[in-house]
């Protein structure tokens, strides 16, 4: 019997819920409810950020759109904490796409981007897209 | 043909007799249990909704009166939800209805555990493909924003990448511990 308590505990995988903190946290709590977990997106809906983000920074132009796209110009967090986020977002999701001579966003650069937002992210993305395409 | 059909059936009654002389029918009926609820709980919506493999572990039996009761607005984890309970509605505070499918586009809060003091990440996933449920009713708002800022607004329907826009109802499904160093 306890055997077959044990199983199913271990099946439903109750466990001390894990500790987020940090940019973890800033991506758990402003993100991910879109981005979701993995940070596969929803087509149609949200884009992708796994195999994805990293490869803006590949193409001019492409490092400022992402620190200017809404969800990070606009997000709820100081400059410190949107670069923190954005950083590590790159490192998870982007990490092999990334240029050989990438260097992590700072405050500062946050701070000046994020205040001259995307007029027309659509035009902008499909734009990048293409250099991205092209440059394969 | 025939003799084929002996064969086999000397060979599922030889089974059969050792099977019944070497176990009882408790000890099958105990493993084959076992066996169905460990093959079923990973499929449920909760353990898609936990992508990352994070589940509930805060005690809600310790807790007493609303607080612990997840058929209330009161209940602990229903500090910002928006919308009606699924636990009224056939499902559950981490399971959608059946017939329902769990958004996987959501929004995610923290709400404070009244029992051991810890914030927990909350996500609010809405049950798609039905009608509104219509059963307890909640409307909280403890860390939402206006609406401009939609990822941080309850009151927008969150059925995106379902099969259906149809709203049913609302789970708080429990993603973590958020500690701030």
């Amino acid at each position: 019997m306890i055997r077959a308590v044990a199983v199913v505990l271990v099946a439903a995988g109750i466990a001390t819920a894990a500790d987020v903190s940090g940019p973890a946290l800033d991506y758990t709590l402003n993100c991910q409810g879109c981005h979701r977990a993995d940070g596969s997106g929803t087509p149609g809906s949200v884009p992708a950020l796994a195999g994805s983000v990293g490869k803006f920074l590949r193409v001019r132009g492409g490092r400022e759109y992402v620190a200017r796209v809404p969800g990070v110009a606009q997000a709820p967090l100081d400059d410190a904490a949107t670069a923190g986020v954005l950083n590590w977002i790159l490192e998870r999701f982007g990490r092999d796409d990334l240029p050989a001579d990438f260097s992590p966003y700072t405050a500062a650069e946050i701070g000046g981007l994020r205040r001259s937002p995307l007029t027309d992210v659509e035009r902008v993305r499909r734009e990048l897209l293409e250099a991205i395409a092209r440059a394969r | 043909m025939i003799d084929r059909r002996r064969w086999l059936d000397r060979f599922v009654e030889v089974f059969a007799r050792q099977m019944a002389q070497r176990t009882s029918r408790r000890s099958v009926l105990t493993r084959f249990g076992s066996f169905l609820v460990g093959a079923t709980l990973p499929v449920l919506p909760v353990a898609r909704a936990a992508e990352d493999g994070r589940l509930p572990p805060p005690d809600d039996a310790a807790l007493k009166g609303d607080a612990g009761d997840p058929k209330s607005c009161n209940y602990w984890r229903h500090c910002a939800i928006d919308g009606f309970l699924c636990a009224c509605c056939g499902g559950s505070q981490n399971a959608c209805p059946p017939g329902t499918e769990m958004s996987p586009v959501t929004w995610i809060g923290t709400c404070r555990h009244p029992g051991d003091g810890k914030d927990y990440i909350i996500s609010y996933n809405d049950c798609c493909g039905q009608s509104l449920c219509l059963r307890c009713r909640c409307t909280r708002t403890e860390g939402e924003k206006p609406l401009y800022f939609t990822s941080k607004n309850n009151d927008l329907l969150w059925c995106f990448g379902t099969k259906s826009r149809a709203v049913n109802c609302s789970v708080a499904v429990v993603l973590g511990v958020a500690t701030r160093s």
